[in-house]
């Protein structure tokens, strides 16, 4: 267990395929991330070269000092299994999808069905993706698809591959984690 | 994942040699795989549970070779994991690491039996892939 309190905390970063749950860690972390990339054989379900199959680490150190351990998982729902090994213990997830997909918003649904149950009440960030690219599901609609199932979280438009963007899902998950975590961190 | 002509040859292939785990004492199945966790042929495992092998055993083939990076090794090639009622091994296939074999064995199977036949079959299917 990774109690809050009791030092160094971990946030999941997760989502379908391609979404840059690797690119956004990476983007983040202080330390050489650890990554467990394979060769891509599924290019029917996405053009990209190598994915995940183990998980993603890296760390980052909050405003306020505060280490965190940042875990990304896999995307394929075949790896399910890997979700709840990572997600145990997690102060709270954050969850990316790529607007340009046309099922975006399902794959909204699966991961907090997914995750809902392993952190927190109300310990989910999402962020959305290549939300300005032609075809993208409109930002609105992910709120307005949490609100539907009485979920509050929030929605943030983010490039994986700018780290101030990456940094804002954090600090705002940390933020709802406000009162578990020491002074300083949400500043 | 569509399958191309050439991977129905791979799995003729590889299902004949995976026979050859009839002949070893324990053996209750085994799954040839890609790195990113497709079943590529099996034996003695249904479906869903031969994908499910499949996706398992490519994140420890993943994580063997992260550590084995990490610990400034060569490339990964072998873990077994061991409990009191059996044994599941999982073995690179190839030099590529695009493949790896998971053998699941019983309590009654030799581990260095296992591990030998293991081996072999890797190297048949090595051969029979690249030929
Ligand atoms: N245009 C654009 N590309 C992105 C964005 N996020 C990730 N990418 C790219 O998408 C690809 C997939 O990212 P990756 O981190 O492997 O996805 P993962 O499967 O979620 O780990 C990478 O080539 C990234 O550079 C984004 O917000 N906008
Ligand atoms: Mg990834």
């Amino acid at each position: 267990m990774t109690a809050p309190e009791e030092g160094e905390f971990k946030i999941v970063f997760t989502g379908p395929m391609g979404a840059g749950k690797t690119t956004a860690i990476a983007a983040i972390s202080e330390v050489e991330p650890v990554r467990t990339e394979v060769d891509n054989s599924d290019r029917e379900n996405h053009e990209k070269e190598y994915t995940t199959v183990g998980f993603d680490f890296g760390r980052i150190t909050l405003p306020g000092g505060h280490p965190v351990r940042l875990y990304g998982t896999p995307g394929q729902a075949r790896f399910r299994f890997m979700w709840s090994i990572l997600g145990r213990g997690a102060a709270g997830v954050i969850i990316l999808l790529d607007a340009t997909r046309a099922d975006a918003l399902e794959q909204l649904d699966l991961f907090v069905d997914a995750f809902l149950p392993l952190v927190p009440p109300g310990a989910i960030v999402v962020g959305i993706g290549r939300n300005a690219e032609p075809g993208a599901v409109a930002t609105d609609a992910f709120a307005t698809r949490m609100e539907a199932r009485g979920l509050v979280a929030p929605v943030l438009t983010i490039d994986a591959r700018e780290p101030r963007d990456v940094r804002l899902l954090v600090h705002t998950l940390t933020c709802i984690l406000e009162s578990r975590v020491p002074a300083g961190a949400c500043a | 994942m569509k399958r191309s002509s050439a991977q129905r040859v791979l799995r003729d292939v590889a299902s004949k040699v995976l026979q050859n785990y009839r002949d070893v004492v324990g053996v209750q199945s085994a799954v040839l795989f890609s790195a990113d966790g497709f079943e590529l042929a099996s034996y003695a495992a249904d479906e869903a549970a031969a994908a499910r092998l499949a996706a398992i055993g490519s994140s420890l083939a993943a994580l063997g070779s992260a550590i084995s990076a990490e610990a400034g090794l060569d490339e990964f090639e072998r873990t077994t994991i061991e409990s009191k009622s059996g044994t599941v091994t999982i073995m690179r296939v190839g030099d590529d690491g695009a493949m790896s074999l998971a053998v699941v064995a019983g309590r009654n199977a030799v581990l260095g039996q296992l591990l030998w036949a293991t081996q072999r079959c890797s190297q048949a299917l090595a051969a029979a892939v690249h030929t």
